[in-house]
């Protein structure tokens, strides 16, 4: 193991932190929000740095990057509060579409989206049936030489911005997945403000008709596909909320430095030291095991993988909740506004626990994983 | 010492119920269910309804237009109240300078405020904490001049409640800038309606503006609205909060958000059953049950005891309180889960239809979690708290 960036991490991450600093300020994360639509400016100058295809494979134009290169540009990413869909575009769209044996549909996406000339979504979750990874009420048929598609997808993170839907399906009974361009007739998205500021949607499938061209994955490769790319964006999650407590518990410290009352600088509470103490110890340990799921990302045996990351999305998200409500409480009556970062920092780190499986689903998981 | 309910209190309970169920107007209960926002006809409508049934003032004595209700009984009404759905009754005027003015107000200052206040004819805000001055509040900065036959007030106050409705101030400021700390502070009423007064409302996490930050450049109050003396305002500060103790527990709070966990829990689905059947999601909720009930009854015996200083127990009151109002909120986020992701300004007002991707009620869950900060951190912050307790206990 090497812990220290190579040279062309060094390079990629401070060139992140450069255009991040620059590019997501406050109030230019706040124009975004509030125009409600990808910033296509935005997103071209992280696929400019090479965001797109920073895991997709060589032979289609990506840099195949490691699990580990993936966990540093996060941590600039959620330091940042980047709020483009970099995790569920180029981590889960791109990886979901990796696993898959379709090399014409692969040469086509995974190419145009190293190329930052397409954005995916992951359309997995149904309602009722919280964070079950399989289809059952989407269903596929084929239809005069294509497939068409019925049904409804909830909890589509950042469907509206993206140009193609990785739909899961039931199809012969079996699990797959389909590659559905967004703009296909009969799609339709309600797209909805989440309470981090960012984008998700209720996708409408109604006789969506698709050629058979468009199948990703069918039967177990397509569970274990989905499995995959979910576990990739999780740890990509848990790396960007680390990015996001190194930030705020260093802006926690300043302000502490600088606030005085009772005469003095708020720093100088042994209480609030030893909150800036716990804090950094929640941070140093979730990023930790962060690391620990990014190894398990290359594992072989798909249990062992899923049951680390889960522990990973468990421990950070509970690391995550800390951080940010002492971050609040710091900051006192100012914390609970909406005029401070410290806000917006707080809200994202809430979100990440209801993501890609909240808490309780993770120990379930880990349960059944046991079993 | 009897641990039981009386028959007379059993019977008051019943009767509270009833006057709730029969009285709480249907969108009110609502709005308090789904977390949506309470605007300031909501909270008028409840205390004229109260108003007129002789109940405006729960914790007041009969001689000021009170119930005179005893401890167990303001815990009982609260509790129904809560329970049923009802807006909680703003405590600026009834629980904060009421009980002030009865205790250290002119004759004629009682006159003219206090029967106003169980109707709201007057709306009234707290001038107290600065940008500042938070934790340190007696490093308070607003001056008052006297001039005449008046006082000149110019300063600013922050995280003022409702301001923007406000017809009236209780204020501190400074009179003796000569005078250190908590000395050379008075408490004056200020009226809100003059030039001179500008409030602006401030954003907070979950979207809503109830706290406002508030100029006062040359603004005037009669000598007559000077409380108690002059220079003696912490005083009469530290009466205010002391009396509020019970209040700031927020107890019914708790049990309706207790209430309101249970049946999201009940009603959320995942792998196709009842997340209240999950023993995870189950033993959180019987733990905060168990700590809710500890906490009513710690509410109760430090009410019961109104002669005697509560010494360390009202900390211990603001405290928990705040942190179960805190946890039940974090546990409302956790069971609506992804439910929670939407954040929809307009339906939070009622000024839209909900038209979420999840179920209404568990749309404001994380608003609301985001909302239920604030309590660690207003009326002293948890940490002061504590420090006030340590110092009570060791005796320094």
């Amino acid at each position: 193991m090497d812990f220290s960036y190579s040279v062309e991490q060094r390079m990629l991450t401070d060139s992140m932190h450069r255009l991040i600093a620059d590019n997501w300020t406050r109030p230019k994360r706040r124009a975004r929000q509030d125009s409600g639509k990808l910033d296509v400016s935005a997103w071209d100058s992280l696929v400019e740095l090479g965001i797109g295809g920073l895991l997709v494979p060589e032979q289609f134009g990506g840099f195949g990057e490691t699990p580990a290169t993936m966990l540093a540009v996060h941590q600039e990413l959620g330091r940042g509060l980047v709020s483009e869909p970099v995790i569920s575009s180029a981590v889960m769209g791109v990886t979901l579409l990796a696993q898959s044996n379709n090399q014409a549909l692969k040469q086509q996406w995974l190419s145009a989206h190293a190329e930052g000339e397409a954005i995916l979504a992951v359309a997995w979750q149904e309602e009722g049936e919280r964070d079950a990874q399989r289809p059952l009420s989407t269903r596929a048929s084929e239809h005069q030489g294509g497939y068409q598609l019925d049904g409804k997808k909830i909890l589509v993170w950042h469907a509206a911005g993206s140009d193609a839907l990785l739909v899961s399906v039931v199809l012969e009974g079996e699990t797959a997945v389909l590659l559905v361009p967004t703009h296909t007739a009969g799609v339709s998205i309600a797209d909805y403000p989440t309470f981090d500021g960012s984008r998700a949607a209720t996708v409408t499938f109604e006789r969506v008709v698709v050629p058979v061209e468009n199948l990703v994955a069918k039967g177990v490769l397509a569970q274990t596909s989905l499995t995959m790319a979910l576990d990739f964006g999780i740890v990509a999650l848990c790396a960007q909320a680390c990015g996001a407590m190194a930030y705020l518990s260093d802006s926690t410290i300043q302000y502490l430095k600088t606030r005085t009352q009772f005469g003095q600088p708020l720093a100088n509470f042994q209480v609030l030291q030893h909150r800036l103490g716990e804090m950094l110890i929640q941070s140093e340990m979730g990023l930790s095991m962060t690391y620990v799921a990014a190894i398990a990302l290359s594992e072989p045996d798909a249990r062992q993988r899923s049951r680390t990351v889960s522990m990973a999305k468990v421990e950070v998200a509970a690391a995550a909740r800390f951080v940010g409500e002492a971050s609040v409480q710091s900051h006192g009556g100012m914390g609970v506004t909406d005029e401070l970062e410290v806000g917006d920092y707080f809200k994202r780190l809430t979100y990440l626990d209801l993501l890609l499986g909240d808490t309780n689903y993770h120990l379930q998981r880990m349960q059944d994983l046991d079993a | 010492m009897d641990l039981t309910w009386t028959p007379e209190e059993r019977a008051f309970r019943e009767e509270v119920r009833a006057f709730v169920t029969a009285k709480l107007p249907a969108d009110l209960r609502a709005k308090s269910f789904a977390h949506q926002r309470i605007k300031r006809d909501d909270y008028l409508r409840w205390h004229r309804i109260l108003a007129e049934h002789g109940w405006g003032a729960p914790s007041w004595p009969k001689e000021y237009g009170g119930t005179g209700w005893n401890a167990v009984q303001r815990m009982i009404f609260e509790i129904e109240s809560f329970k049923a759905g009802a807006p909680r009754l703003l405590p600026f005027g009834l629980s904060m300078i009421g009980p002030v003015l009865m205790k250290y107000g002119s004759e004629a200052q009682k006159d003219r405020f206090l029967s106003r206040m169980i109707s709201v004819d007057d709306w009234w805000c707290q001038g107290y904490s600065e940008p500042g001055s938070g934790s340190d509040l007696a490093s308070l900065k607003t001056r008052a001049e006297r001039v005449g036959d008046r006082y000149i007030i110019n300063g600013q106050k922050t995280w003022t409640t409702l301001a923007h409705y406000a017809d009236w101030m209780f204020c501190l400021a400074r009179t003796d800038p000569t005078a250190k700390a908590q000395r050379g502070i008075s408490m004056i009423l200020i009226d809100m309606r003059q030039p001179g007064v500008q409030v602006r409302p401030i954003k907070t996490l979950d979207g809503g503006t109830e706290v406002n930050e508030v100029w006062l450049e040359n603004v005037e109050a009669p000598l007559e609205n000077l409380v108690g003396e002059e220079n003696n305002g912490w005083t009469y500060a530290k009466y205010l909060l002391g009396h509020e103790r019970s209040g700031i527990a927020g107890i019914g709070h708790c049990h309706r958000e207790l209430a309101i966990l249970k049946s999201l829990a009940e009603r959320t689905m995942a792998s196709g059953e009842s997340l209240s059947l999950s023993s995870r999601v189950r033993d959180s909720i019987n733990r905060v049950e168990a700590q809710v009930l500890a906490l009513e009854m710690m509410v109760l015996r430090v009410a019961a005891d109104e002669s005697t200083d509560p010494g360390p127990k009202a900390s211990i009151l603001k405290i928990r309180g705040s942190e179960l109002q805190m946890e039940l909120a974090k546990l409302q986020m956790q069971v609506a889960g992804s439910d929670a992701w939407p954040y929809d300004p307009e339906w939070m007002l009622a000024e839209s239809e909900f038209h979420g991707p999840g179920p209404e009620y568990s749309a404001a869950a994380a608003a609301a979690y985001f909302d239920m900060r604030k309590t660690a951190i207003y009326g002293g912050t948890n940490e002061v708290q504590k420090g006030i307790i340590a110092k009570q206990i060791i005796g320094v």
